[in-house]
């Protein structure tokens, strides 16, 4: 099947979802192009895990057009998904299945040959060869991430979506996992990602767009956005060490008040 | 972009081999659906001359159906559900018709291994022995009775969310239908009790796989047993797939 002809490997446009009467996404809007790596970030319930579940196709939005590499989710959703990757935020696997078992499981679902070397290698690659043997269950938080990470990219994927992938993650292991998905950008694809860290977002995102309120409020790259907003007083106020950061930014445009 | 689709049938085999092998990691939770009915057959040798030898095996093999389908098939589905293992399967290329179809084909050769072992103890312990006929009939029925109560297992997890409540309702289901089906069936609850367990999914079930091993009782009411089963099945099915949830927190 032919894809249509975009240059965007994402592109999500006039996105409604709705949970019973409540609307947790409102004409949410935005692209995602080769080579690039777009941070969705919001509050608690802003509805990024909302967007990216639309994305995924885990639910129907009520209106919009998802299209993903080409292909339009809702009417080719086998071939969207074939050029996805997902690290879903709260991922678990059968718990009787072994890291090798999932591995194998995955690579065969989506059509990859992965043989005992190849298999090895992968292992290898991520330091986990000797956590090979081991329930999923019994794996560190970073362990589980790069288990994750490995899956959601075994075919090699043009679109890669990751759902706060560095939460509860050390310095180290975040940082590695940063150079892996600059590794997938690397390779001209593209990399949608949410995560609640300011620092993750300018240190890797090449263009951000944060969500409050089921709503796109801001869509550029990184420093752009603390240009733009560097003279705004409610930024001004947020900032608590004189430099504005993508935090004060963010802080400034979404207010200070906790999210449940 | 050119895109390939993944074979659906390489990527079935690959879902049925990971079931499988949890389903084999969870062998003791297998060794205990096969335990009651080879309990009961071993127990009951000294009554099998008074009540028969197609009820005792029925018997036998309609409480292990009901084990299969309520507790095997709803808890590992609700666990699975609330652990959010389906969901990371629904974002790949894999039609969802497959992961249940998976589930399923673990369940169907679940019912044949207990046939089959029931059939085994029937024989070494109480001497009870079949047609041919009779034994490949027997697993047809089988098959049958298993789909009811896998609809019927579907139906639970269908209505009720959270995992740990399926747990609750299907053992209490289970408890249920085993203590009206075998006291019911035998009268102590009176007559009417008596019709109404015939005619339930316990009841149907039991009928059907009496007679087909003895095909020469087949009447008219096994017929209507069978169809009746078929109803069961279809119905609890139906409704089980349509209240259905992927995800245990919508």
């Amino acid at each position: 099947m032919q894809a249509e002809n975009d240059s965007s490997l994402l592109k999500v446009e006039n996105l409604d979802v709705f949970y019973g009467n409540f609307q947790a996404v409102k004409n949410v809007s935005f692209e995602v192009k080769p080579g690039e790596i777009f941070g969705l970030l919001g509050p608690n319930g802003a509805g990024k895990t909302s967007t990216l579940s639309a994305v995924e196709g885990l639910i129907n939005p009520e209106s919009g057009e998802i299209t993903v590499a080409g292909f339009n989710i809702r009417k080719h959703p086998m071939h969207a998904k074939a050029n996805m990757g997902v690290q879903l935020q709260a991922t678990s696997f059968q718990p009787e299945l072994t890291i090798r078992e999932i591995i194998k499981l995955f690579a065969g679902i989506y059509g990859v040959s992965l043989g005992t070397e190849k298999l090895n290698a992968i292992l290898r690659d991520v330091k986990l060869e000797d956590a090979a043997s081991k329930k999923f269950g019994q794996l560190s938080g970073g362990q589980q991430q790069r288990v994750s990470l490995i899956i959601s990219i075994i075919h090699d994927p043009v679109l890669s979506i990751l759902d706060e992938p560095t939460t509860g993650l050390d310095p180290q292991s975040r940082r590695q996992l940063w150079d892996r998905i600059e590794a997938i950008k690397d390779k001209g694809h593209a990399v949608l990602l949410t995560t609640h860290s300011m620092e993750e977002a300018e240190a890797v995102c090449d263009r951000i767009a944060i969500i409050d309120h089921g709503r796109v409020i801001a869509t550029d790259a990184p420093e752009s956005l603390i240009e733009l907003h560097k003279d705004n007083p409610e930024v001004i106020n947020a900032s608590r060490k004189g430099k504005i950061t993508l935090e004060d930014v963010f802080i400034g445009l979404t207010g200070k008040a906790v999210r449940t | 972009m050119q895109t390939l689709i993944p074979k659906t049938s390489a990527a079935f085999t690959s879902l049925v081999r990971a079931d499988f092998t949890t389903q084999w990691r969870n062998r003791r939770s297998v060794v205990m659906s096969l335990l009651v009915p080879v309990i009961i057959l071993i127990s009951w040798k000294g009554v099998i001359d008074k009540i028969g030898g197609a009820f005792a095996l029925s018997m036998a093999l309609t409480i292990g159906l009901t084990s299969i389908g309520i507790m095997g098939y709803a808890v590992s589905v609700a666990r699975d559900r609330d652990k959010g293992v389906f969901q990371r399967l629904r974002v790949t290329p894999l039609p969802t018709y497959c992961i249940m179809l998976s589930r399923l084909t673990v369940q169907l050769v679940m019912i044949v291994l207990l046939t089959a072992c029931v059939f085994i103890v029937g024989y070494q312990y109480d001497h009870i022995t079949l047609s041919g006929s009779g034994y490949v009939l027997t697993f047809i029925t089988a098959l049958l009775g298993g789909a009811l109560y896998l609809g019927l297992g579907q139906m639970i997890v269908g209505l009720v969310k959270n995992a740990e409540t399926v747990n609750s309702t299907s053992r209490l289901v289970y408890i249920a239908l085993i203590m009206l089906g075998i006291f019911g069936e035998l009268g102590m609850f009176g007559k009417q009790l008596k019709e109404i367990v015939h005619w339930s999914p316990f009841g149907t079930v039991k009928t059907i796989l009496a007679a087909g091993m003895q095909l020469s009782s087949w009447d008219n009411t096994t017929s209507m047993a069978l169809l009746v089963t078929f109803g069961y099945a279809i119905v609890f099915s139906f409704l089980g797939i349509k209240w259905f949830r992927w995800n245990s927190a919508v």
